[in-house]
This record gives C-alpha cells, structure tokens and sequence, in this order.
C-alpha cells in the first residue's frame, strides 16, 4: 500500500473517532447540566471547563470563556468553530478531504457514510441548533461515525488498510479516555462526578453490568483504565494497536520490529500488570498524563515507521 | 396534471425523438408511453432523489473558474438517450476505422514521416502544433500503440446524418458519469430497462484494465498498472477514484513515484514497488518536470528517462496530442484514406484553416455565420460562436486570426439534434452532442459506452460541462 494511502487512512480513521467522542462528551455536558445544575453553578462551570479542555488539541491552546456564556462558548468551540482544528466540524472536514485523497481505495460504502456526515454537518445552521437544543445533532454525528466503523469491519478487507484504520481508531479512543480522566478534579470524589466520567467515555451501562452497586470511585478508575474487554478502556485500546501493528509487521507479539511495537508493548506490558494501588498512589491525574504521553510517543513512532516525510528515495 | 409530452413543442432541427410529423421514431416508442404515464410531480420527485443520490456519492467536478474550488453534481437528465442498433454499428465502425488511421499517423510522424514527405499533410502544420513532441522521433513504442483511450466527440446535422466533430486523443473524461447515469437510472425506471434491454455499460473498467494490460512491455503478463491523478481538485478527480477502484489498481499523485535507474517505482508501506503502466491523467506537460514544466509539482521527475528507455509504459503516448491538434483535424479523412485504402465512414465537419490565405479571408468575411476554435483550448474555452457573438467579440477574433493564422480553424454552425430533456417548467427540445469511447489493446475496443452531453440551456449548443452542460444515460441497443 502506498505510504500516502496508510497516512491518510489513519488520520481519516483518527478524526472520525474524534467526532464520536467529542459528540458524546458535549451531550453529556448537556445532559448533565441542563436539569440539575443551575447555569453559572460552580459544578456546571466545572462540567463545560471540562468539555473546554477535551475539545481543544491536546495541547494546552485552549481559550478561556468565562461567564454565564461559557456553556455555550464551549458548545461552539466543540462543535462548529473551524479555529478550533479538533471541533466536530474541524475533524469531519479532516476525516472527509483524508476520504477523497484515498478515495480509490475506500469502498463505496465507506466514502458514502463519511461524504453524508460531511454534507450533514455542512447543512447544519448552528443558530437553528441554539434554539432547538443539540441532541439530535449530536446524536447523527454520533450514529455517522459508529455506521462508519460498522461499516468499515464489515466491508474493507482486513487486511493493511484494515489495519492502519485500527491503529487510528483505538489510538485516538486510547487517548480520549485517558484525557476524560485527566479532567478529573481530585477534590471531588462524588457520585455525579463519577458518573461523568463514565458517561463521557459511553461506559456507564456497562460499569454497572460489571460492578452492580459499587459506590467506590477506585472501581470506575480501574475499569475505564484496565479493563480487559471493554471496548473503550486504556487497556483493550492499546491491545488492539498493539495488534494491529503486528499484523502491518509479521512480528510475533512479545517481540518488535520497530519503534512503535516497541512503546506499544512496553506499554501494554505496564497496563496488563499494573495494580490499582499503584495508580490510586500515584494519583489518577498523574497517572493519566503519564499514560498520555506514551500513547502520543506511539503516535509518533507509527508516522516514522509508515509515513516518513522524506522519501526513502 | 396535464401529460408531460404535450408540452413538448418541435423545433427546427433534427429531432432523435420524433419525426417531422411529430410521431415518435419506432425506437421512442416505449419512452414515449412511459413518460406520458408520469405525471410532472412524480417526475420532479425523482429528479430530486437522483441528485440527492449523486450529490451523497460524490460524482462531482471542481468548477475552476470559483477560487474555492467548488464541487457541483454535472446535472444529470432523467430522460436516456437512445441509440439504435443499426446507428451504434455505423458509429463504431466509423470511430474504429479513424481511430486506426490516427494511430498510423502518430507513428508515422514519430517514424518515417512518410505522410509529410508525400505531401499529404504539411510538414508545418506538425511541426508548428503546440503537441507535437520532438522527444518522441525515433522512439518505438511497445505494440505501436499511441492511443490507448479515446473519446471521440460526434454530432448530427439537420437530416441526422453523424458528423465527427473531435478526436480527443489526451486525456478525455466523462465515462464515469456513463457508469454511474445508467447505475442511477436504473434504479429511477427499472420497466423501461425490462423493455429496452439496453447494452451494458459497466464492463468498461474491465476492459480499459485488459487493454491497459495489453500496453505493458512485451512479455509482461501481469503489469502493474496505476493511475496517476494530479488530485482531488482536478475537475475529473471523481472519475479517476472510480476508475481505479473498480479497475483494481492504485491511485498515485506524482510524489508517490519515484525513479532510480530508469525505473519507475511507486512508494508503500512496505517499501518501493516497480510500476509497469501508468495510465495518466496529466497532460504530457506536466509529466516530468525535468523535460516540461520545471516547476510542475504534479509530475514524477525521471519519467521521461525510464519512458525513453522503454521501462514504463505511458497511456496514453506523449505526443498524441499532435494529432487531434484541431488543425490536423481537416486532414483526418486524408488520413483514413492514406494509411487504410477506405473512404472515412464518418464524415467532417467543412472546416476552414486560417493558415491558408484563401480560406482564411473567407472566415475573416463570415465571422458572424461561423464558429471559431482554437487549436491550442479546448472544453469550450477560446471559443467564437458567429452568429451570439458581438461587434467587440468578433473585433478581438480577427485580431488574433490575424496574428496567429496558425492557431484557429473555423466551422459553420451545425444546428445539433435535439432531445427531450427536462427543463424547470417541463420537458423541451435540447441540443446534444455523443461521446462513445474507444481502447486500443491488442486490437482496437468500442464499448456500449458513450456519454450524451445536452447543452440545458435554450437554444444553446455548447454542451460542455464546463459551459453549463448536463448529461444523459445513453441506451445502445442491439
């Protein structure tokens, strides 16, 4: 496969994912705050910092909106501001310029899910979604991009596209959900809080299913850290790059061949034997932050390894 | 609601629709009763659900001309084009037979010159065109072949008779909108397709692959062929991304190439990969910036070495250009007759060259009456339509006929025929032109596939896309 075509892929994939998560995060806000919390309330204020921080990129260029407008600044932020190079709207561009370049190489099911997305979001006035409220905006940008990886197990061969698809995929979720925990204020061990965290990374039904009625915050920070299947924690995110890298190299796992198998297993070594205690001791914060920034080394060994920038003429 | 046909009023040229009475032509017959069974709401419905499904999938052009680079849906005309048996066998024996000649005549230049030196076509004339490409002398090309793809653009007169209007040698687009008008309308009269039992269209990427294949140096059974785009904002860029889909081969842009040693390579994940074909949709100038353009970024700097030095194959050739050079073009059936003994079976357009001072007086004096194109534009650019054209516009013409005898030829106006089509408050008469596509592998290929160009609006002939034009299914039948 031709580099261009794997880089474009990832990131095509990458954005995607982004769209769906931030989707849920504002929707979470919004439901969290609307019928309980009163506007301008410090835990409203403290849910939309929230939101603030996981709609920027990651790299502390974040504005500051203050004020009874905040709620809605962040909205627009996350959703349509084309500044913001991580709004919906931001990746969804990203995601569909990524699907032309590589049109050929998508099937026709694929780039017509991403194309309507395209055009959806496009078609949108955000002063009509102000005044009706963005639950089912949110909502379509949500079931666009789950038809999206549906549709792509389910039509592309899983073969290297498949592959370089995943790799963007779980990376991407890998790092979100380390971010939402990073948004976690340790001065606040409270239910509600919990539940936030757990309803942003789309966790909470199945928090319950596995913990019934357990009210020790520690718990919900294991499972969205280390659970071992699932679909959205640290640990099956990174099992399934891990993979997926294997897969693109031919390279027994427990072995590498280069850079990004190498963080990656090392890694996922610390997160298949790391014990509660040791992050409890740690801090989540702290931890989070660590783990974040080994997940972006990854990120940046794939390039190397798949997409250099200069030719290997 | 009043039946749609009603408000079908004839006009003064050659109807496919209908006779001079008004009475549908035998082949109309089932269009005819289906459409008056529609009634204009249900129509419109359609109309609209078929661009929602065009504009969903993305089968858009880049208008240049709007610095945004905007991607429109090419409009798209419910009502199919239908072409008869006995009419396809005359086309494609016509576009064959001068598709051959064309050939010989590239090979030829680039060769023994045999047809300069009889003083068949001038030897200025071919060496004064803008295409003509002197890198090409003396170079045999695998299998001869020059022309690996055409699309060659006919019209009808006033008693029907088919005239060939160009030969597009270089790059022509448009069958992807032939793949993807029958996909869509099949799904808008599924009946009609029962009754009519038009051939298929969707073997084209099949056979463009086979004769693509064929091109590969000798001995090279399974080439590896790609196609190389100069990007998601050429206006074809769709098609490209089609093309190489459904032909199974990659899609490359210039940067994806390389070439050591004369030889071509594409760049992957798993390292380097030699290329044996590259069907291109760049223009010979922009190929290889070491040989053309300098400062072209789309093109792979080398490729003319490994090309010269027969590694890699280029479809189609560089040079081809020369000859639908629109100068050339009143030599063809010279041509057809020189290199196949035969007598063309499709006719020209009278054409007159302003090189020759006789002829270009004459153009000078009816500038009003004719249309005048430039040899060196094409896609409706550089165009002078006589008879809307204005005191000024007509002014600026004869200066530059006059700087530059070389580069303009001029037609009279052939009213094109005319086909139902649906307009904003109705179906009516407009004018439409044929593109049916040719591939030469180990022989020459004419598949069912021509593109049906309608100029929308009234009383306009100019049907490229580019101008306003829309298309049409087109129906070959048996």
């Amino acid at each position: 496969m031709l580099s261009r075509v794997a880089e474009s892929l990832y990131w095509m994939s990458r954005n995607i994912e982004r769209a769906e998560s931030l989707a849920r995060i504002i929707d979470v806000a919004f439901n969290r705050t609307v019928d309980r919390l009163a506007a301008g309330s410090e835990p409203a204020r403290r849910v939309w910092s929230s939101v603030l921080e996981l709609a920027g990129g990651g790299d502390g260029d974040i504005p500051s909106f203050e004020g009874p407008s905040l709620a809605n600044d962040a909205f627009t932020y996350g959703t349509f501001s084309t500044e913001n190079r991580s709004s919906v709207i931001s990746c969804i561009r990203i995601a569909r310029s990524n699907a032309l370049s590589v049109r050929a190489e998508l099937t026709t099911e694929v780039w017509e899910t991403i194309n309507s997305m395209y055009l959806f979001v496009e078609a949108q006035s955000p002063r009509a979604i102000a005044r009706e409220g963005p639950s089912s905006f949110l909502r379509k940008v949500r079931d666009g991009a789950q038809s999206f990886g549906g549709i792509v197990d389910a039509t592309i061969t899983h073969d290297d596209e498949w592959s370089f698809l995943q790799i963007g995929r779980f990376l991407e979720r890998a790092s979100m959900t380390t971010r939402i925990l990073k948004t976690h204020d340790p001065a606040d061990d409270s239910a509600p809080e919990w539940q936030r965290l757990l309803e942003m990374c789309c966790a909470s039904e199945p928090f319950v299913r596995a913990q019934r009625l357990s009210s020790d915050p520690s718990e919900a920070l294991a499972f969205l850290f280390l659970h071992r299947s699932f679909p959205r924690s640290v640990r099956f995110c990174t099992s399934e790059v891990e993979h997926a890298l294997h897969r693109l190299s031919g390279t027994a796992m427990g072995s590498y061949s280069d850079e990004a198998e190498r963080l990656t297993g090392r890694l996922q070594a610390m997160l298949d034997f790391v014990g509660l205690e040791e992050i409890l001791d740690e801090g989540p914060a702290k931890f989070s932050a660590r783990i974040g920034a080994r997940l972006d080394a990854v990120g940046m060994a794939v390039q190397t390894s798949y997409f250099p920038r200069i030719p290997v003429a | 609601m009043q039946p749609l046909l009603e408000r079908y009023a004839r006009v003064d040229f050659y109807d496919e629709f209908a006779d001079g009475d008004g009475v549908p032509r035998s082949h109309y017959v089932g269009l005819a009763r289906t459409l008056r069974s529609i009634d204009w709401s249900d129509f419109q419905h359609r109309v609209a659900t078929v661009n929602a499904v065009l504009l969903q999938r993305g089968v858009t052009f880049t208008v240049y001309a709007d610095a945004r680079g905007t991607e429109r849906i090419l409009p798209f005309d419910l009502i199919p084009r239908i072409v008869p048996g006995d009419e396809w066998s005359l086309i494609k024996r016509g576009i064959a037979q001068r598709v051959y000649a064309l050939n010989a005549f590239l090979a030829d230049v680039y060769g023994k010159q045999r047809i300069l030196a009889d003083g068949i076509v001038p030897y200025d004339l071919v060496f004064s065109s803008l295409f003509f490409n002197r890198e090409m002398i003396g170079f045999k090309l695998p299998h001869d072949i020059y022309i690996h793809v055409s699309g060659v653009d006919l019209i009808r007169g006033r008693d029907g008779t088919y005239y060939v209007l160009e030969d597009n040698l270089r790059t022509p687009s448009g069958i992807s909108y032939v793949l993807e008008n029958r996909d869509v309308l099949k799904r808008s009269f599924p009946r009609l397709f029962e009754h009519y039992q038009p051939l298929p269209v969707d073997d084209y990427p099949f056979r463009l692959r086979r004769a693509l294949t064929n091109a590969a140096p000798f001995g090279n059974v399974e080439p590896t062929i790609v196609l190389l785009t100069p990007g998601i904002y050429n206006s074809a860029y769709f098609e490209h991304t089609m093309l190489a889909r459904r032909m199974g081969c990659e899609l490359v842009e210039g940067h994806d190439l390389i070439v050591r040693d004369n030889i071509v390579y594409m760049k992957t994940t798993k390292g380097t990969q030699r290329v044996d074909v590259i069907y291109r949709r760049i223009d010979d100038d922009y190929l290889d910036p070491l040989y053309f353009k300098a400062d072209s970024s789309l093109g792979v700097a080398g490729l003319m070495d490994a090309y010269r030095a027969g590694n890699v194959v280029l479809a189609n050739a560089v040079g081809s250009g020369v000859a639908d050079d629109k100068a050339v073009y009143p030599y063809v059936p010279a041509m057809i007759k020189y290199y196949l003994g035969e007598d063309p079976v499709l006719p020209n357009v009278p054409t007159f060259d302003c090189n020759d001072e006789l002829q270009r007086r004459h153009v000078l004096g009816h500038l009003d009456e004719l249309v005048v194109k430039n040899t060196n534009q094409s896609g409706g650019y550089g165009m002078l339509m006589g008879p809307s054209s204005t005191r000024l516009d007509r002014e600026k013409f004869k200066l530059a006929i006059e700087a530059n005898p070389r580069e303009f030829i001029a037609q009279p106006i052939i009213p094109l025929s005319c086909h139902p089509t649906i307009v904003g408050e109705g179906i009516a008469p407009r004018h439409i032109d044929l593109r049916p596509f040719v591939l030469y592998g180990a022989e020459i290929d004419v598949p069912a596939c021509a593109l049906t160009r309608v100029a929308l609006q009234d009383g306009s002939l100019v049907v490229n896309s580019s101008q306003g034009g829309g298309s049409k299914d087109t129906w070959v039948l048996d």
